[in-house]
C-alpha cells in the first residue's frame, strides 16, 4: 500500500500518514488498517494512533524514537498490508434525538444555510444509516459521514466553551454525537437522552469504526422515558 | 493511620503525572502536568520516577503539612517556598519534619509550580493515569483539608540544630520571562495560508482569560487563510496552532481532543509545550520558526539535562542512604 499513502512530518513528535486513492472507503479502511498494524507491532517510543477518515496521526516521544525510524516501521506495515485493506466489521445503534429547541439550537441556522426547512435536515439526518469512521474528540466521539445535506455545513466561527452530553451536530460532510460535555466548534442538531459511553470499560466506548448509527427523532416529553439509559447495539 | 500530606490551602491544584498514553485511538486526550520538564525534574530531584505523581498548583498559594518526615522538591514558576516558615530554594530537595507547614505562595511570570515528594503521593488512577480529565470527569482538584496518602516517609536528613540546606544539586532551571518566545515548526496546513502565514512570526499574540489545559487562545494579528473549504476531521498533535475562522489563535494542549478541523498552521515543540504550559492569561506570546531537527535536538538536550541530575541526585541520596531507616550524618552543603 506504500504508493496510496505520503507520510508528512508533523511537528517534533508526530508524523501524519495521508492516504491517496480514488475510493474515499479505500483510504479509510488503510489508515484503521494501518493503525491495527502498528498498535500490533508496539513501537518503541510511540504513543498515541489516532485514525480518521483518510489520515493517521502518528505521536511519539522523539527522545525516545525518530521520525526516520517511525517512517521505516510506517513502511514495512504497510507492505505486509499488501494492496487491499480488509472490510471492517458492522453492528446497527438506534439512538433517539430530541432535534431543535434547546437540545439543538444551531438547527434553524444550518436549514438556513443549507436553503432547507428544520423538518428537512431532521429527515435528512434521521433518514440514513451513518457510518462511524472513527472515534475522535471529545473522548469517543463516533464521527460519522454526515447525512446527505446539498452542502457542507460551516462550523461555528467561535467554539462554544460548553456543549451539553448526548449532543447531536454537524460539521462540513460529517456528523457526531458529543459523548460528554466539552468545548466544541460544531453546530448542534439536537440532543439524544442515551449515555453513550461507559467509563468502566477498557475501549469506553460500545461502538466501533465500522458501525452504523440511525439517529431516531423522539418528542421532548420523551426524552424521560430514555434518559441515562446505556447505548447499545440494535442487532446485538 | 497511614502517613499523609494535610493540604490546608489547595489553591488551584491537582495530583497529576506525565499523562494518560496509548488510548488516543479512543479519542482519549492525554492530559498530565502541562510543563512537563518541572514536573519530570521535581520528581528526578526526590529520587523518584519521572513519571510518578506529584502536585500540580497554577497561580494560587498552596500550603500542606506532611505527617512524617519526608523530602520534597518544588518546581516551575518562581515562588516564595516556605519550610516551617524559613525561606527555602525552588528546584532542590528539601527536607521537612514531620508537622511543618510547606507554603507556595506569590506565583509569578509563570502559572504552574510542581511538588513532588520523595516515594511519591497517591491517588486513583484510570487506565493506567492518575491525571485528571475534565472531559471523563475523572480526577479532580485538591480541596482545603484534604488528605493525601504518601507513598513512603523519610528520615530526617538535614542539620538537627542549624537547617542548612543539605542539596546543592545545581539544576538549570528555564527562563521565566514576562514576554514569552514559543518555538513551532511548520503545521502539515502552511501552504494554506500562503504569505499570511509569516504573520504568526511577526505578531504578538495575548493569551486569553479562556485558556486551560485543553488549549490557549491568543489575540494578536491572526494569519489568514486562502484555501476554502472545510477540512475533514483528523487527527491533530498536542501543540497544534490552529486558525479558526475567528479572530483567535487557538494553541492546542495536553488536553485537547484528538482530532479537530481546523486548519493547522504550526505545531509547537516538544519544549515549547513546557514553556507554554507556564504561560499566564494576559501575557504576550511570540512565536520562533524552528525546523524539526533543531526541535528534536533541543527536546533530547533537555532530556539530557534530566538524566544527568538524575545521576548526581542518585550519587548525593547514595551518600546520604536515602531512603534509609538511621538518620544520616549532617553535611554541609554538597
Amino acid at each position: 500500500m506504500r504508493q496510496h499513502v505520503a507520510i508528512l512530518d508533523c511537528g517534533d513528535s508526530a508524523v501524519v500518514v495521508k492516504a491517496v486513492h480514488d475510493d474515499a472507503d479505500h483510504r479509510w479502511r488503510a489508515v484503521h488498517a494501518l493503525a491495527d498494524a502498528l498498535e500490533e507491532a508496539d513501537l518503541a517510543g510511540v504513543h498515541g494512533l489516532v485514525p480518521t477518515y483518510d489520515s493517521l496521526l502518528v505521536e511519539f516521544d522523539c527522545a525516545d524514537t525518530d521520525h526516520r525510524s517511525v517512517r521505516r516501521s510506517l513502511e514495512a506495515a504497510l507492505d505486509r498490508l499488501g494492496e487491499t485493506p480488509e472490510e471492517r466489521p458492522s453492528k446497527l445503534f438506534e439512538v433517539p434525538v430530541v432535534y431543535g429547541g434547546e437540545h439543538g439550537p444551531d438547527l434553524p441556522a444550518v436549514a438556513d444555510q443549507l436553503g432547507l426547512t428544520e423538518q428537512d435536515v431532521i429527515d435528512l439526518h434521521s433518514g440514513a444509516e451513518l457510518t462511524v469512521r472513527c472515534l475522535g474528540a471529545p473522548v469517543g466521539a463516533p464521527m460519522m459521514d454526515g447525512p446527505a445535506f446539498p452542502a457542507p455545513v460551516a462550523r461555528l466561527s467561535s467554539p462554544r466553551t460548553s456543549v451539553p452530553p448526548g449532543s447531536v451536530a454537524v460539521a462540513g460532510k460529517q456528523a457526531v454525537i458529543c459523548p460528554m460535555r466539552s468545548p466544541g466548534g460544531w453546530p448542534l442538531l439536537g440532543r439524544t437522552p442515551l449515555r453513550v459511553l461507559d467509563l468502566h470499560s477498557e475501549r469506553l466506548a460500545p461502538y466501533r469504526p465500522g458501525d452504523r448509527f440511525r439517529f431516531v427523532p423522539i418528542r421532548p416529553e420523551q426524552w424521560g422515558e430514555h434518559a441515562g439509559a446505556p447505548l447499545g447495539a440494535a442487532d446485538g | 493511620m497511614a502517613d499523609h500530606l494535610v493540604i490546608h490551602r489547595a489553591g488551584i491544584s491537582a495530583v497529576q503525572d506525565l499523562g494518560r498514553f496509548g488510548r488516543s485511538r479512543f479519542g482519549l486526550p492525554v492530559n498530565g502536568a502541562l510543563d512537563q520538564f518541572s514536573a519530570r525534574a521535581a520528581n528526578v530531584l526526590v529520587g523518584n520516577r519521572e513519571g510518578d505523581p506529584l502536585v500540580e498548583v497554577a497561580m494560587l498559594d498552596f500550603s500542606c503539612t506532611p505527617s512524617t518526615d519526608v523530602l520534597l522538591a518544588v518546581t516551575g514558576a518562581p515562588a516564595d517556598l516556605t519550610v516551617g516558615g524559613v525561606p527555602r530554594p525552588q528546584w532542590e530537595p528539601t527536607a521537612v519534619r514531620a508537622g511543618e507547614t510547606v507554603r507556595i505562595a506569590g506565583i509569578r511570570r509563570g502559572a504552574r509550580v510542581y511538588l513532588a515528594l520523595h516515594g511519591s503521593v497517591e491517588a486513583p488512577s484510570l487506565l493506567g493515569s492518575c491525571a485528571p480529565d475534565t472531559i471523563l470527569g475523572f480526577g479532580r482538584s485538591l480541596r482545603d483539608e484534604d488528605e493525601l496518602a504518601i507513598g513512603r516517609g523519610i528520615a530526617p536528613i538535614d542539620h538537627p540544630v542549624l537547617r542548612h540546606p543539605v542539596f546543592r544539586l545545581g539544576v538549570p532551571v528555564p527562563p521565566f520571562p514576562e514576554e514569552w518566545t514559543i518555538d513551532v515548526t511548520d503545521g502539515p496546513d502552511i501552504a494554506e495560508f500562503g504569505a499570511s502565514a509569516a504573520k504568526l512570526f511577526d505578531a504578538e499574540y495575548t493569551v486569553s482569560p479562556q485558556s486551560n489545559h485543553i488549549g490557549l487562545r491568543m489575540r494578536g494579528d491572526v494569519p489568514q487563510r486562502e484555501a476554502r473549504g472545510e477540512v475533514l476531521s483528523r487527527g491533530v498533535p498536542v501543540g497544534a496552532v490552529e486558525v479558526p475562522a475567528g479572530e483567535e489563535l487557538l494553541v492546542l494542549h495536553r488536553g485537547r481532543g484528538v482530532t479537530a478541523g481546523y486548519p493547522v498552521l504550526a505545531v509547537v515543540t516538544a519544549t515549547g509545550l513546557s514553556a507554554l504550559g507556564q504561560v499566564r492569561p494576559g501575557q504576550r506570546v511570540r512565536f520562533r520558526k524552528r525546523s524539526v531537527e533543531e526541535a528534536v535536538a533541543a527536546y533530547r538536550a533537555q532530556r539530557n539535562t534530566l538524566r544527568a541530575l538524575r545521576k548526581r541526585v542518585s550519587t548525593v541520596f547514595d551518600a546520604l542512604r536515602i531512603p534509609t531507616t538511621t538518620p544520616a550524618p549532617a553535611t554541609e552543603a554538597l
